[in-house]
């Protein structure tokens, strides 16, 4: 985890919803009513770096507004996952799925949300290894497409490194002769 | 931040590493011993075995000036043995490496390899003849694959049954492979660890960024998870010892 980590900040800029505890002027227009304040008790989707700065920092004990969980970890999505990790295009629902899962993680107590993504990852990195390792090899690419397409960032810089190393063996392996 | 190579060796490196190999030979010529940096190389005297580096076994044999005797583990018979085992005994784990290797001391015990006095340079692999003719069969020494290719695709002629030789270590590695791939699996209740013991120095290179990144991912998945049990057993043994303290002062 860098500075300069691309997939940090990107991270960092998804939306989550919140909740404004206080009435905040001039601030309507996060709800398309620039003219009038921002009322306690509206929701808005703010980007995460805000959202958890509002979220922990107190004023009189009351938080400028409560956080909840992005529809991408919704139950719906957690459902799906624990039917079948590999059927689920991750992208589709956020493209730094496990980033957003690891800062909510650190934000929520929700055990079971931990169990779940960890047990996705590990079951749909073994599909990406097997994919890494085939692509290149055999033509049929029409199968894995789908699966691929589903990939979020975490899970593509995974395949690029099994396809990595596959590569690099691959090359050895025909090189061996000369 | 700008390197450009991965982490830990690239096949190439480990292929390179591998020719400090020991393996033995029979030369058809004579050949005066050599003095080199990584040690004296005997005398060649054409009916009797030496054990020569591998890169220099290839390069006789390139010459037509020695034969190479294969190591026992890569008869089709061992190899078959290996793959019997990785399927059938234990289809977790991978084969373990073959024992260290051993001398007898002459009063009837056995001792460590290069290892007489105590203070003596403990030697591991590639000054060990884990790829001489008298290595233990049925064991996968940490070289196996790249040795195996290249003394397949350099000296086919000196293997008995290259052909089959060829086709089960073929599937020795797809069944490895599978392995490798299926350890990350472990991770997945938490607190596993992948066990790699018995892994080939190529494997290892091949799969290298994969496990590693897969490792990564649980581990910052589970920081939060990790974070709070940590606190909690800190709780926990704090409690402990102000009881300890009560029952003291009781």
């Amino acid at each position: 985890m860098s500075y300069y980590d691309l997939d940090v900040i990107l991270t960092d800029s998804e939306k989550v919803p919140c909740k404004f505890e206080l009435e905040v002027p001039d601030l309507g227009y996060l709800d398309n009513n620039p003219s009038q304040p921002l009322k306690a008790g509206t929701s808005v989707n703010l980007p995460l770096w805000l959202a958890e700065l509002l979220a922990l920092t107190h004023q009189s004990s009351t938080p400028f507004l409560t956080l909840s969980l992005p529809p991408a970890l919704g139950d719906n999505v957690l459902n799906a996952l624990k039917a079948d990790p590999r059927a689920v295009p991750l992208r589709d629902q956020s493209q730094n799925f496990y980033g957003l899962g690891a800062r909510m993680l650190d934000l929520f107590e929700e055990p079971e949300l931990g169990v779940v993504l960890r047990r996705s990852f590990v079951v749909r990195a073994g599909e990406v290894a097997l994919h890494g390792r085939k692509a290149g090899a055999t033509g049929d690419a029409g199968s894995a497409e789908d699966f691929m397409r589903g990939l979020e960032e975490w899970e593509k810089k995974l395949y690029r490194q099994a396809h990595e190393g596959a590569k690099g063996h691959k090359e050895w392996m025909d090189g061996v002769k000369k | 931040m700008a390197l450009p190579l991965p982490p830990g060796l690239v096949p190439t490196e480990v292929a390179f590493l591998c020719e400090m190999e020991m393996v033995t030979i029979i030369p058809r010529q004579r050949l005066e011993s050599i003095s080199l940096l990584s040690g004296q190389i005997p005398t060649l005297r054409p009916p009797h075995r030496a054990q020569l580096p591998l890169w220099l076994a290839l390069l006789l044999k390139k010459q037509r000036r020695a034969n190479i005797v294969p190591p026992s583990w890569l008869h089709p018979a061992s190899l078959s043995e290996i793959i019997h085992h990785e399927i059938n005994i234990d289809p977790e784990g991978f084969s373990p490496p073959p024992p260290p290797v051993t001398r007898s001391d002459g009063r009837g015990m056995a001792r460590p390899y290069g290892d007489s006095k105590p203070g003596d340079m403990v030697l591991s692999p590639p000054f060990l003849p884990s790829c001489a003719a008298d290595a233990p069969s049925s064991y996968l020494p940490y070289h196996w694959l790249e040795l195996s290719e290249t003394l397949l695709a350099h000296a086919s002629d000196d293997i008995h049954g290259a052909a089959e030789v060829r086709t089960l270590l073929r599937d020795l590695q797809e069944v490895r492979a599978a392995k490798m791939r299926g350890s990350t699996t472990q991770l997945e209740g938490g607190g596993g660890v992948v066990g790699l013991r018995g892994v080939g120095a190529m494997e290892l290179a091949e799969s290298r960024g994969f496990v590693l990144g897969v490792v990564e991912g649980v581990r910052k998945l589970g920081a939060s998870a990790e974070a709070t049990r940590r606190e909690e057993e800190e709780a926990r043994s704090e409690g402990g010892e102000e009881s300890d303290e009560d029952m003291a002062f009781g």
